[in-house]
């Protein structure tokens, strides 16, 4: 009986694993695979063992003197960069959405509905045009620029496109509704006689925020948090639009490899460099979550 | 209590305090007119039934809503307008609200440390209230870890922890099974009486209400329908409402023969006549039929044709310590009798007629 | 009494954050739309209320193709990854610990981790690869890594709505001499209905998003409106593209309500 459910399991799931497995997991083995070989004339790869891409993704030969090596700074910069504006969109993120979560939670219940509808509409909407949306904005003959010289304020159009300023500003528009939104599950949660707890106990404002509401809202922080900060650790579109080449980001650098660049194993090994970093914030979130929810009951 | 002066006074007086929810056509009156003055360090209960106020009232005290019209004073001193954190009262919530990510003792020192007082205070207080619940060996445990009744603790602790003037209790022991609520009745009386702090009891068990008050206020309705000892309260209930909330009671439909002073001659089915109790600021006429209520232990099962009374058995329940013979008087109105089973007597067989004695003075004349 | 009520759920300035940001939110959007109505070519500047972006966009045969293309492979990529994730989700919900569950759990929300532009490079391998071998460069490869990429999205509700169900309606029905079959025809699939058909549009709106993995995996001839629209990002912008813009989110908004009101309305 056990065995039989546990085919009957197996047969059910399998058609869903096998596309899985052929159009989504399987194709990143091939790409590790790929990382170790040597780029082929004309795009692909020829099948000799290599660690050469790997060796690129972090160092630089000199072209007339080979034996001179130096860090790949070009390379390093767009690391950099990536790191850095993926934490300052998440910062962003948080800073703008928590009030907004706040906002909504506190709503009488049956108008809480449409502004939670207002949020999501946008997370559901193209990515694409979104940030079409935000290029406008921000062009030299923009929105923005357009208003600013009308109102006398600036002389000349604020060149804004295809600065780290755009794509950070792009980010934080496209994926601000993945923050509200695990902070104000959390918040819907919250215990309100909690917070009255508080004030009775002459806790004032700031106290209660600090003291009785963050703590609680913790776990929804930490689930935004990731849920912003890996899409942004990857981004290509948002920095491709507004970043162009002169902001670029790690995907736009592996995107570039199977492009006009043309080293397939070099953008392999950069995929699986982002992966790694992925992952590592993933195994970082699992960590923080279980230690939550293990203290709970496990502290004594 | 070091806080407070010790001297007998009024801790909070509420003047016509009104409070309404919502506006026009969907306005919801919680409260009306309530007029209440409660002493310094008694144990005051409001009971009632769910929705009819009480809480709302609480609230209105602890400064979680502000009352639509009225006056409220604490010691004196007009507080509407003041917030929560700023009055010197403190709330055992409902479900506790004990903050789950904190000990024990952060829980019971928070209010301490809010009020920035130093840290070796903070200790100090904690410990001592820690002890005064008999908690001190949890110190270091999360709520979560706690029982229901060791929670209840934590949050009398945790309320009581920064002196306030007045504690006030939201159905603080609804949560708790029937042993550990007895338990706690018997706890709560005895923190009353060591700390001399004024507590408001909010309960709609009538039972808790009478066993642990010095006075209480029964509500239905957004008002306030009697107020008085718990005695009085029982005994001498003005109004159906009330006698009908508190404990079983008889209700009879009789005719007024003769009215004098406090008292009124009442017409009993059968012929006889019997002395009655009348509610205060009640005269009712001579001729005019009224509502009397008498307890079902102020009866006695006399033998057929003896008594005030004649019924006829209907049946009989059985509740351990006493039982509950049902009857119908001559007339057809329904009367039901406990009697303590002291020995072990036999019921009544139904059908059976016997007689009925009512105790002196024992029947009461309602108002409405 | 002049003084307010002490309320418990405010805190000072959040609304006006909270307002400014779902201004911000809405803001560039609207302005998208606005200028959609544009008679001039300026995107800053208002020349007066016109259709003429749209005319030029319905007669742009370019745009006609890769609009129908998108909706065509939405629907098939949606209508295939919903079947397989009911199927997914009946074998793994309400069920206790089995072996290779996480396994299952982590292919499944794999999609939902790892980063588009890593699938989308890694299908450019696999399907290079495979176009060599077997000679076939047709849109199969498309409807499979848009069906692949939407598994996760059609999961989720068809699961949440399992997962909330009766456990007692079918042994009352099994009670009533229905077998397992009868059972799962007459009882769970009708109650499963709103998640399924949450599912769908959940995957149908996040194929017709999906632009990362089209660019990398499509053949020549094989662009959807959003590749269409990122490589005519790079020209000069007409307003043209708002109006295509446009014409894409009230589609969105049309799906992204309908989803609201159906989980709403059962939930």
């Amino acid at each position: 009986m056990k065995r039989d459910s546990h085919r009957w399991k197996w047969i059910l799931v399998s058609p869903a694993l096998l596309v899985l497995i052929l159009a989504a997991s399987g194709p990143l083995l091939i790409v590790a695979v790929y990382s170790f070989l040597s780029p082929g004339n004309m795009g692909g790869v020829a099948w000799d063992f290599s660690t050469d891409a790997w060796f690129r993704v972090f160092f630089k030969r000199d072209i007339f003197e080979p034996e001179n090596v130096t860090l790949n700074a070009d390379h390093l910069a767009v690391f950099q960069r990536t790191i850095w504006l993926s934490l300052q969109t998440t910062v962003i993120c948080a800073a703008l959405g928590f009030p907004t979560a706040w906002f909504i939670a506190t709503r009488p219940a049956n108008r809480r509905m449409i502004w939670l509808f207002l949020i999501t509409v946008p997370f559901w909407t193209n990515l694409l045009i979104r940030t079409f949306a935000i290029q406008e904005m921000i062009r030299n003959t923009g929105t923005l620029n357009t208003a600013l010289l009308w109102l006398g304020v600036i002389g000349e159009p604020i060149e804004m496109m295809y600065t780290d300023f755009a794509v950070l500003l792009g980010m934080s528009y496209v994926f601000l509704p993945l923050m509200v939104l695990p902070l104000y599950a959390a918040m819907d949660k919250l215990d309100f006689r909690l917070v009255e707890a508080g004030y009775d106990l002459y806790a004032s404002r700031f106290q209660v925020l600090r003291h009785v509401i963050l703590p609680l809202v913790k776990p929804g922080f930490i689930a935004g948090s990731i849920l912003v900060f890996i899409p942004s650790i990857g981004a290509y579109v948002t920095p491709r639009v507004l970043g162009g080449g002169r902001s670029m980001m790690m995907g736009n650098l592996i995107g570039l490899q199977f492009g006009q660049g043309r080293n397939w194993p070099l953008g392999s090994a950069l995929a699986m460099v982002l992966l790694v970093i992925v992952v590592v914030a993933l195994v970082f979130y699992l960590r923080i979550t279980t230690r939550e929810t293990g203290g709970r009951d496990g502290q004594s | 209590m070091p806080d407070g002066d010790g001297q007998s006074g009024n801790e909070i007086e509420i003047e016509a305090v009104g409070k309404v929810f919502g506006q026009g056509d969907t306005a919801f009156h919680a409260l009306s007119g309530i007029d209440l003055t409660i002493r310094t360090g008694e144990f005051f209960t409001l009971l009632g039934p769910s929705g009819c106020g009480k809480t709302t009232l609480l609230r209105v005290i602890a400064g979680f809503e502000h009352p639509t019209s009225g006056r409220l004073r604490i010691k004196g001193q007009d507080v509407v307008g003041q917030a929560p954190n700023q009055r010197l009262v403190n709330t055992v919530f409902q479900n506790y609200a004990l903050f789950p990510h904190m000990t024990v003792a952060q829980n019971i020192g928070f209010g301490l440390k809010m009020l920035g007082r130093p840290r070796a205070e903070i200790a100090a207080t904690t410990d001592e209230m820690m002890h005064l619940v008999k908690m001190e060996a949890m110190a270091a445990r999360k709520p979560s870890e706690l029982s229901g009744g060791q929670q209840q603790r934590v949050a009398l602790a945790r309320a009581l922890a920064p002196r306030p003037r007045v504690l006030l209790l939201d159905e603080p022991l609804s949560a708790l099974d029937l042993k550990l609520r007895k338990e706690m009745q018997t706890e709560l009386k005895r923190l009353q009486v060591e700390t001399g702090i004024t507590f408001v009891f909010v309960t709609h068990d009538q039972e808790e209400a009478l066993t642990m008050s010095d006075r209480l206020a029964v509500m239905n309705q957004g008002r306030i329908l009697q107020l008085g000892s718990p005695h009085e309260i029982y005994h001498a209930p003005t109004e159906r409402f009330v006698a009908d909330f508190i404990g079983e009671t008889n209700f009879l439909t009789l005719n007024v023969i003769a009215v004098q002073g406090r008292g009124a001659d009442l017409a009993l089915p059968g012929g006889r006549t019997i002395a009655a109790r009348v509610a205060e600021g009640l005269t009712p006429a001579v001729g005019t039929t009224v509502s009397a209520v008498i307890r079902p232990e102020q009866a006695r099962i006399v033998p057929q044709g003896t008594g005030e009374l004649s019924a006829t058995v209907e049946g009989a329940v059985f509740f351990g310590t006493d039982t509950h013979i049902h009857l119908r008087l001559s007339d057809g109105q329904p009367f039901t009798v406990r009697r303590q089973n002291n020995d072990d007597l036999a019921d009544p067989a139904k059908g059976e007629t016997v007689g009925l004695s009512l105790t002196p003075g024992a029947l009461q004349v309602l108002r409405g | 009494m002049a003084s307010r009520e002490f309320n418990v759920r405010a805190l000072p300035g959040f609304g006006a954050v909270a307002i400014f940001t779902l201004v911000m939110l809405y803001l560039p959007i609207i302005i998208l739309v606005i200028f959609s109505f544009n008679e001039s070519q300026s995107q800053s500047a208002w020349g007066g209320f016109s259709l003429k972006w749209y005319v030029a966009a319905f007669n742009n045969s370019q745009v006609i193709d890769v609009s129908v293309r998108s909706l065509w492979l939405a629907l098939v990529a949606a209508g295939i990854a919903t079947v397989l994730a009911t199927l997914a989700a009946l074998a793994t919900t309400r069920v206790g610990r089995f072996p290779g569950q996480t396994m299952i759990y982590a292919l499944i929300n794999q999609p939902l981790m790892v980063p588009e532009i890593v699938t989308g490079i890694a299908l450019l391998i696999f399907v290079a690869f495979l176009k060599v071998q077997t000679g076939y460069a047709g849109m199969g490869y498309m409807v499979a890594a848009h069906t692949a990429f939407c598994i996760p999205f059609a999961y989720l509700p068809i699961r949440a709505r399992l997962e909330t169900m009766d456990l007692t309606l079918e042994r009352a029905a099994a009670d009533l001499y229905a077998t397992p079959v009868q059972a799962f025809t007459y009882v769970t699939l009708p109650l499963l209905v709103p998640g399924i058909v949450a599912g769908f549009m959940l995957g149908f709106v996040v194929s017709l998003d999906t632009v990362v993995i089209t660019e990398f995996v499509k053949s020549a001839g094989q662009d959807t409106l959003p590749t269409y629209m990122l490589g005519q990002l790079r020209r000069s912008v007409t307003p043209e593209m708002n109006a295509i813009a446009t014409l894409f989110l009230a589609l969105s908004l049309v799906v992204v309500s309908l989803f609201f009101l159906i989980t709403r309305k059962r939930g």
